[in-house]
């Protein structure tokens, strides 16, 4: 039970880390706080999903294409919708779970609400330490793995990624080094929806499919958000992984426990909110601003 | 003239900040504005700065984003009101906010970095950097320490240095010397002085008037949204009612 755990854990876990950077990257720049983050972690799985069950391409193809046209979805929705309202946060929050529940209606009514599968992207399994890993298990933790780590290289090593760093830390005075504001929160934001893309590119042959897919997800991304330290990215990944971890514990050991999956992974979240209010990763400075 | 700036208005709201300013600059000058608090001087150089502007398009649709922006600035004969500030820093035009308003969470070093946005050249980037650091050693030691723990007269020399990072030709330096302790108020100074004889202009604002009127060649005083009066500090000093009125001696 134990490698269960461990490498069940890990691919809950990456995913909800890659998903919750994501978020918390949005969130960060543009304060874009994005309900709609994990429907587009849904409309990459379904689009993959027509792309290989339905019109027969490769998975690699039809993963290439559906991240693209995700991106570009995400994209549309920022410069028409959420750009527009960002100074009204709750307005922002809003509209996103429209966005949200808008995608869930339209795949109720194109694809109908049946149980849905991606065939795993490559079959068989790998013994590791005298552990059977399905090749999927171990495609999903080293691809986020991999995701996470492009995007740590990214952010620190490039000078867009340190575009994006100034202006999540201040705004304004990112404006006076030159840093065009509004294309950088755009740009992150093509970020933000390829992270949630590429979370359902290695994750989605894992899941069944169905248009209510997105509401766990994101209810164990926010709570991981809040967990690291809204804003925190580092927190993100910890937030999601201490996350991934507890659920899965709670499926695999405990009877009846994946009913309770979401309930024990929240508790935990509670927890160390009365102990930290700022999250495990929030750092405070003292406010020099007048 | 190398800044010229005509009958700035600046409302938020109903509230007059700016009063029709207008007030010029020439290249190689070291020019101070003086006055109290709340006299406008922040608001001034913001709104050179560009920032006027990009608050009231970020706040549009709020009460905050209510304001009134009117006036002409012209920077080498280009009118700089209709750019965005981010196009106003690409032409060396660069303030050095209040307080410092350093990348908290980035080290010293990575806020250098992010000065130098603008330049695309990786060499002239290492060589500003070490030319900022012969300038302010205290950020070379600190150069690996986050920024958001600076002591505020660090900050204010990281500012500077962020902004001569992006080869800034014309620097606006908001209150540098407030609430640092004498002795480094005196570095500070220097330091100040120093890129001034690296040939870049400035105009800085100042609540300390010994040490504007000591470090700049001409001086303007603000009051209440206006420019009041201008001229060397000794003639201002010896004008009773500037004396008494407006800067409190
Ligand atoms: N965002 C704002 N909304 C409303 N009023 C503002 C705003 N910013 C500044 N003001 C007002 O404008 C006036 C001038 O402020 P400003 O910060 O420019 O003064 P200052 O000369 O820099 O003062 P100090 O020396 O205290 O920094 C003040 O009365 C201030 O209350
Ligand atoms: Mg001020």
């Amino acid at each position: 039970m134990l490698e269960r755990i461990l490498v069940n854990g890990l691919v809950t876990s990456g995913t909800y880390a890659v998903l919750a950077v994501g978020f918390s990257l949005i969130f960060g720049v543009a304060k874009i706080f994005n309900m709609a983050h994990t429907a587009l972690y849904m409309i990459t799985a379904f689009l993959i999903f027509v792309g290989t069950n339905q019109l027969g391409f490769p998975y690699a193809l039809s993963a290439v294409v559906s991240v693209g046209a995700t991106i570009g979805f995400g994209l549309i929705c920022y410069a028409l919708l959420f750009d527009r309202v960002k100074v009204h946060q709750t307005a922002v929050m809003i509209i996103s779970l429209a966005v949200a529940m808008l995608g869930q209606e339209i795949l109720l009514l194109t694809l109908s609400g049946h149980y849905r599968g991606i065939a795993p992207f490559v079959t068989g399994s790998i013994d590791i330490l005298g552990v059977a890993v399905l090749y999927q298990h171990l495609f999903t933790v080293l691809g986020c793995l991999a995701t996470l780590f492009g995007l740590w290289a990214l952010l620190t090593k490039t000078n867009l990624g340190k575009a994006i760093r100034a202006v999540a830390q201040d705004s304004e005075t990112a404006n006076l080094m030159g840093i065009n504001v509004s294309r950088v929160c755009l740009i992150t934001m093509g970020i933000s929806a390829g992270l949630a893309a590429v979370a359902a590119v290695v994750a989605a042959p894992l899941e069944p499919l169905h248009p209510g897919m997105w509401m766990l997800p994101l209810t164990m991304i926010l709570a991981a958000v809040v967990l690291g330290g809204l804003g925190s990215i580092k927190g993100s990944v910890f937030g999601a992984i201490i996350l991934g971890f507890a659920e899965t514990i709670v499926v695999t050991a405990v009877p009846g426990g994946s009913f309770l999956r979401g309930a024990v992974s929240l508790a935990a979240m509670v927890l160390v909110l009365i102990a930290r209010p700022e999250g495990l990763f929030g750092v405070v400075f003292e406010e020099e601003r007048l | 003239m190398y800044l010229e700036v005509n009958g700035i208005t600046v409302l938020y709201d109903r509230a007059m900040v700016l009063n029709d300013v207008s007030f010029h600059v020439d290249k190689g000058e070291l020019v101070s504005l003086v006055g109290p608090n709340g006299a406008g001087k922040s608001t001034l150089l913001r709104a050179l700065a560009g920032l006027i502007r990009w608050e009231k398009d970020t706040l549009k649709g709020t009460t905050l984003g209510k304001i009134t922006l009117e006036g002409s600035v012209l920077f080498g004969g280009e009118e700089m009101m209709r750019l965005p500030s981010h196009d106003i820093a690409k032409r060396g035009l660069i303030l050095c906010p209040e307080r410092g308003r350093p990348f908290r969470e980035m080290t010293v070093l990575e806020n250098l970095e992010a000065g130098a946005y603008l330049v695309k050249d990786k060499g002239v980037v290492k060589e500003t950097i070490d030319r900022v650091y012969g300038l302010f050693p205290v950020l070379d030691k600190r150069r690996g320490q986050v920024s958001g723990t600076l002591s505020g007269g660090e900050r204010t020399m990281l500012s500077i240095a962020r902004a001569l990072m992006s080869q800034a030709r014309f620097l606006l330096i908001d209150e540098p010397s407030v609430g640092l302790a004498p002795l480094v108020k005196e570095d500070l100074f220097s330091r100040i002085n120093q890129v001034h004889g690296m040939g870049i202009t400035i105009l800085l604002s100042e609540q300390d008037i010994g040490f504007a009127f000591d470090l700049a060649t001409r001086n303007y005083v603000m009051s209440r949204g206006k420019v009041i009066a201008e001229g060397r500090a000794d003639d201002l000093l010896a004008d009773e009612l500037i004396r008494k009125t407006y800067l409190g001696l």
